[in-house]
């Protein structure tokens, strides 16, 4: 049985080398362009400049758009921070057996239904109870709605993976439930918080749909404002605002990667 | 000491173990109660609802908007090319993120993070950037069409924004991570002794692969081929910045009737036979797969 090295594995590995070339060249391909000397988007960029960013940070629109981005999305993270949270810890630890899986379906939903429909859902009922779509707190509660089962199933698997008798010790050397959570639950479920946290706030700053459709007149944010400067114009300004989009998501997931690993990730 | 023994059997019994905890899970029944599943019911109930000239919606109820969708060929029309474009992607991304989500369960190489990171990053850029990509790629004078008038393929460049084509393209890429990340959880789960024991006795690569592996691997292949449909089928962002008319897809459509024509009562039944479209052709593909599934351990 020969198990070296065979023209098939070579064949197989030159296959894949090309299948993940296929999936992050698009991506590097805006950053390059973003730094293009040229006026258009035209392949191979003519030289290097960083003027398109200074197109981008002196154009009023897309920074308060950025702003607006950057509101909602820490305003999810924080409020899944809490809620998702302590829903995976009921799930997990104290939901009777009967509930817990219904309930663990249910806090997975915003994920296995399409975004599409859950921006149409939300666009009436808000407009049902006449908050129409003045108010942020329909974009806002969209985005808390979509990003939820992010921080629940990160904290959630961080629960399942953590030796339960760590509590029942602290508990028996006669501390109580909250300092229980604080000193000994808490800082083993950190990893699945920072993680659930982080990727809500990227998944918020890049969500599309909820925000087309439940924006109060006049607030933007970065996706919509690309989306809208695309239908007029094809330049590397836009090529500007996507890589100042993937910086961010790429910080995020660097601070993912060094504080607790990527593979801990959990969709 | 004594204070130690006498709290002992509190530990055990743990009084306050059984203080009520329900309230932890309330923040979140209220937002996914509360903001998921009745607004899905107004969906329900808006697609029944008359149409008006003078606001969203009228004060009676019809069925009218449901028997205009079926009866209409156009309609019937964007809606075959979505599910043919759903099916087209759904097919492609998993020849190319099979190959990947193997190579990814079984490399010891030290980039393989590295090489996890391509494969989740395109998932956390937004749509709109990597559309934005594909623009670039697909426009008349970009890469795409360089590179095959380069190789002499074609003489003058190919219309490749606005037509299904590229949205197909795009979306392909748009949607692999969702294929690779479930069958490399499934594929990480099989022990690899099991191929191992069928090389031993002699079966080919090819026969362990299609004979042992390939099934093994079923759920995967069933979980992420069942997402990248439904995400196919209710892509919006895509198919508006790509598409054109030619690449008009269902979700366009339905977008299409909710901001730009106001027809909020026909938007919401279109949406709703979307959503039953998919749901029908994902029973029967859960029916026709579980039989083959039936066999597994």
């Amino acid at each position: 049985m020969n198990m070296g090295r065979t023209l098939w594995d070579y064949a197989f590995l030159g296959i894949v080398t090309l299948i993940y070339i296929f999936l992050m060249s698009p991506i590097l391909l805006v950053v390059l362009m973003s730094l293009s000397g040229g006026e258009f988007l035209a392949f191979p960029p003519q030289g290097i400049s960083l003027r398109w960013f200074g197109e981008l940070f002196s154009n009023a629109r897309f920074l308060s758009a950025a702003l607006h981005s950057v509101q909602l999305a820490a305003v999810s993270a924080v409020v899944n921070g809490v809620i998702g949270t302590l829903a995976a810890i009921y799930v997990v630890r104290f939901a009777p057996q009967k509930l817990a899986n219904g309930l663990r379906l249910l806090m997975s939903a915003p994920l296995l239904v399409p975004e599409i429909l859950t921006a149409i859902a939300l666009l009436f009922f808000f407009f049902e109870f006449g908050v129409g779509n003045d108010y942020p707190i329909a974009i806002q509660t969209g985005h808390i709605v979509v990003t939820f089962p992010y921080v629940f199933l990160n904290v959630a698997s961080a629960l399942f993976n953590f030796d339960r008798s760590q509590e029942e010790a602290a508990r028996s050397l006669g501390a109580g439930n909250w300092m229980t959570f604080r000193r000994v639950t808490l800082p083993a479920i950190k990893p699945g918080v920072i993680t659930g946290c982080l990727f809500a706030f990227v998944i918020s700053f890049d969500i599309f749909n909820i925000s087309l459709l439940l924006k109060p007149v006049g607030m933007t944010t970065l996706p919509l404002e690309l989306f809208d400067y695309l239908r007029f114009n094809f330049d590397p300004t836009a090529a500007a605002v996507a890589t100042l989009s993937i910086v961010v998501t790429f910080v995020a997931v660097l601070i993912v990667d060094l504080t607790v690993g990527l593979r801990s990730l959990r969709f | 000491m004594s204070s130690v023994a006498a709290q002992i059997p509190r530990a055990i019994s743990g009084p306050k173990h059984r203080a009520p905890v329900w309230w932890m899970i309330l923040p979140a029944l209220v937002l996914l109660v509360g903001f998921l599943i009745l607004p899905y019911v107004s969906i329900v109930i808006m697609s029944f609802r008359e149409a008006s000239t003078r606001a969203v919606y009228g004060e009676g109820f019809t069925i009218a908007h449901y028997r205009d969708i079926v009866t209409d060929p156009f309609i019937w029309g964007i809606v075959w090319r979505t599910i043919r474009m759903a099916l087209i992607v759904t097919v492609a991304t998993l020849l190319l993120g099979y190959p990947v989500a193997y190579h990814l369960a079984r490399t010891r190489s030290r980039m393989s993070s590295l090489l996890y990171i391509c494969v989740i990053s395109p998932l956390l850029v937004g749509l709109v950037v990597r559309t934005f990509a594909w623009m670039i790629i697909l426009s008349n004078n970009g890469i795409a069409n360089g590179a095959l008038t380069g190789l002499g393929l074609v003489d003058r460049p190919v219309q490749l924004l606005n037509t299904q084509l590229g949205v197909t393209i795009a979306l392909i890429h748009v949607f692999l991570p969702f294929v690779i990340l479930p069958l490399l959880g499934n594929l990480q789960a099989i022990n690899p002794e099991v191929a191992l024991a069928s090389r031993s006795l002699g079966a080919s690569r090819m026969r362990t692969f299609f004979k042992v592996t390939l099934p093994l691997s079923m759920p995967g292949i069933q979980a992420g081929s069942i997402l990248v449909f439904v995400l196919s089928i209710s892509a919006y962002v895509t198919p508006a910045m790509l598409g054109g008319t030619q690449g008009r897809t269902m979700a366009v459509l339905v977008v299409q009737y909710l901001v730009d024509n106001f027809r909020w009562p026909a938007g919401a039944a279109l949406a709703i036979f979307m959503a039953l479209t998919t749901l029908a052709i994902v029973v029967v593909y859960l029916a026709l797969t579980a039989r083959a599934m039936r066999r597994l351990p």
